[in-house]
């Protein structure tokens, strides 16, 4: 076996010369750093949100070469993904809890950059463009799951269209433009713009919304794909039943993303109010929170309305998302008493909790910037306290081991689960390898920073011999 | 001069050729705008009088139909299995009960309206259970009365009118009792749109 003791060798010289390619393309502005240490996943949730959507992409990709969007046989394909092709069943739970994570991680990258008052200092086109691609989003995952037209898929799908029928003067038209005539058309169409124009609008929307520098986390991007995978193993998604015209379907609820919006439909009030008018009010607003939010500072605590704000739509986008979720499982009340929402109920508890929210959460920013105030005065005396894990390089080299034996055993594992026909087990093992390899990068590059500290060879460096490696020593020789 | 001009002419000739170009450009894109057409889908079943067919394949008879009962039934059919899939194609057809008018032995018994719901477009279906005895609808419990198919509870019956009562079917009885569907006319003053409503005729 040859080693090399050089940093570099010809793959990896051919991967730096590739990257110093990219210099002469459109990516010069963009400044990639891989963290050499743990860093606050805060930050760069925008790009964890990027990496979900190029997972999606590639098993999407893999999904269309089963997927018929055909009436009759769109179900019937996801069932045979599911079911009889192999490793489908994986694949599909990645593509469906995927879709949850994204668009988790755009909600949680938006109140981020919303609390730490990012979209000010001329960022204004990103918080927008970011807004409308959240909305995107959205909207692919919910045209996502109507293709699998289950029952719950074809329930969606109506109140979709009938949600764009209700709209004043252009709705009928726009219906017809967009959705075609009936269902055989509908699920071709949400199809063509799920796996085609949403992603392309998407991709077009991204080019604006990029910021110049990016952050590329190995092990968190690892560590929460296995989290999809790990979900993917514990909750596989159902099939649901095939949606049968004869036989109307039971009650069912949308997707958690939409059951806020579904609370609003179910008070019975004005459909296109409260289906189209609310949640475009709510994204309006959200889109036009720069120009609103004047505070000249940026911490949250220094915008207390903006921030109070902010936790109050929180608190009642958390509300209406539960209240839509619940239908009381008392069978034996009627239909109507079970589904519909009392809107005098509905719409005074929000008066209620609006204001009671929003001054509760004005008072304990308050608190938390006196509070933190007085902590500064405090720290300023006392020494400051923090208790760092420290191991030694053997100890790092012994863990790297153990996790890859752990590793080894669980590749194992999972490939015996696959073959037993455990499939949510061997996903979830599967998913636990990506886990384990999360921790092994970053002990990994731990290691290498410990490595990097220590001086092995302390005197006379000048009299070496012969250099490493000319290009590393060049800048530091004297002329 | 261009002071001149600015002063003088009320168009520079600038602004005159800029909107000679618009005009142009106007003018270029304009054949497109119909193109828009090719969005919507051009429906292509034909409404004829058609026999009512229940799910077993025989044609419904008005001696042997059941009271206080319901089928699904489809029109208009187009031949494609696929396309005969579709909600909007859907009928429930209901024999009413006896109260309602159910034990006469001719098509006054019988109505079918879209099974569509004019909420949301869930489906509904007719609960012949005692008490019950309408259209229910699961998604947001729109119930429908049997005897015209109008909306009287739920979010449906707080719609304006058209948009309260469900599209219908009209029928006609041969001299063996058995039914045909008289051929349709989707307009809101006829048979009614399918999602959108109808009015009622007084």
């Amino acid at each position: 076996m040859v080693v090399s003791l050089k940093r570099r060798n010809g793959l990896v010289d051919f991967f730096y010369w590739i990257w110093d390619g990219m210099e002469r393309t459109v990516f010069i502005g963009t400044k990639f750093s891989f963290p050499s240490r743990f860093v606050s996943p805060f930050g760069f949730l925008g790009m964890l949100t990027f990496v979900m959507f190029v997972i999606l992409g590639v098993t999407g990709a893999l999904l269309m070469f089963y997927y018929e969007p055909i009436l009759d046989r769109a179900w019937d394909s996801v069932q045979k993904i599911n079911d009889t092709v192999p490793y489908g069943f994986m694949i599909r739970n990645i593509h469906y809890h995927a879709s949850n994570a994204m668009v988790l991680l755009a909600v949680l990258h938006m109140y981020y950059q919303y609390f730490s008052g990012r979209y000010k200092i001329r960022n204004e086109i990103i918080w927008v463009t970011g807004v409308v691609l959240g909305t995107v989003t959205i909207l692919e995952a919910f045209t996502g799951y109507d293709i699998i037209f289950s029952e719950r898929a074809e329930l969606a799908i109506s109140i979709a269209a009938s949600l764009t029928n209700s709209m004043p003067v252009v709705g009928p038209t726009i219906r017809d433009a967009m959705f075609g005539s009936g269902f055989a058309d509908f699920i071709l169409r949400f199809y063509t713009m799920h796996v085609f124009l949403l992603p392309v609008v998407m991709l077009g929307l991204m080019a604006v919304h990029m910021p110049r520098f990016l952050v590329f986390d190995v092990p968190l991007v690892m560590a929460i794909s296995g989290a999809i995978f790990i979900t993917g193993g514990v909750f596989p998604v159902d099939l649901g039943s095939k949606f049968e015209p004869t036989v109307p379907p039971g009650i069912t609820v949308p997707e958690w993303y939409l059951t806020g919006i579904y609370a609003f439909l179910r008070t019975q009030y004005d459909k296109f109010v409260t289906g189209v008018l609310w949640p475009g009010v709510f994204i309006v607003a959200i889109a036009m929170t720069p120009f609103i939010d004047r505070y000249k500072k940026f911490s949250w605590k220094d915008r207390p309305i903006v921030t109070a704000f902010g936790i109050t739509g929180i608190t009642q986008v958390m509300v209406t998302t539960y209240w839509g979720f619940y239908i009381t499982p008392d069978i034996t009340k009627p239909l109507v008493a079970r589904l519909v929402i009392d809107p005098i109920f509905f719409y005074l508890v929000m008066l209620l909790l609006v204001p009671i929210g929003f001054g509760f959460s004005y008072m304990m920013i308050l608190l938390a910037k006196e509070s933190e105030r007085k902590a500064k005065l405090a720290a300023s005396k006392a020494p400051h306290k923090s208790s760092p894990i420290n191991l030694s390089g053997k100890w790092i080299n012994w863990l790297i081991v153990a996790l890859l034996a752990f590793q080894v055993y669980l590749n194992i594992a999972a490939y015996n689960a696959a073959l037993a026909g455990m499939k949510n087990f061997a996903l979830f093992l599967t998913g636990l390898i990506l886990m384990v390899f999360a921790g092994l990068f970053h002990l990994y590059r731990h290691g290498l920073n410990e490595a990097k500290k220590i001086q092995v060879p302390p005197p006379a460096e000048a009299e070496s011999p012969k250099a490493l490696d000319g290009k590393e020593l060049s800048g530091s020789l004297p002329q | 001069m261009s002071e001149q001009d600015s002063t003088k002419d009320p168009l520079s000739r600038r602004d005159f050729l800029k909107l000679l170009a618009a005009a142009g450009v106007a003018l270029t894109f304009t054949p497109f705008i119909p193109w828009g057409k090719f969005m919507p889908n051009p429906s292509n079943a034909s409404l004829e009088r058609a026999q009512v067919i229940l799910p077993d394949g025989t044609q419904a008879n008005v001696k042997t139909f059941p009271k206080n009962h319901s089928e699904v039934i489809t029109y208009p059919k187009t031949g494609d299995s696929v396309l005969d899939q579709e909600a909007f194609k859907k009928w429930q057809f209901i024999r009413l009960p006896d109260e309602l008018g159910g034990a006469v032995d001719d098509v006054s018994a019988f109505r079918a309206y879209s099974m569509v719901c004019l909420h949301l477009w869930c489906l509904w279906k007719y609960w012949p259970q005692e008490g019950r005895k309408r259209g229910e609808c699961p998604c947001h419990g729109s119930m429908y009365n049997p005897l015209n198919g109008k909306a009287f509870a739920g979010p449906a019956s707080l719609q304006a009118s058209p948009s309260n009562v469900l599209a219908t079917l009209y029928f006609e009885a041969d001299n063996d009792g058995n039914l045909w569907i008289k051929p349709a006319v989707w307009s809101v003053n006829e048979n009614g749109i399918v999602g959108y409503g109808r009015f009622l005729k007084t």
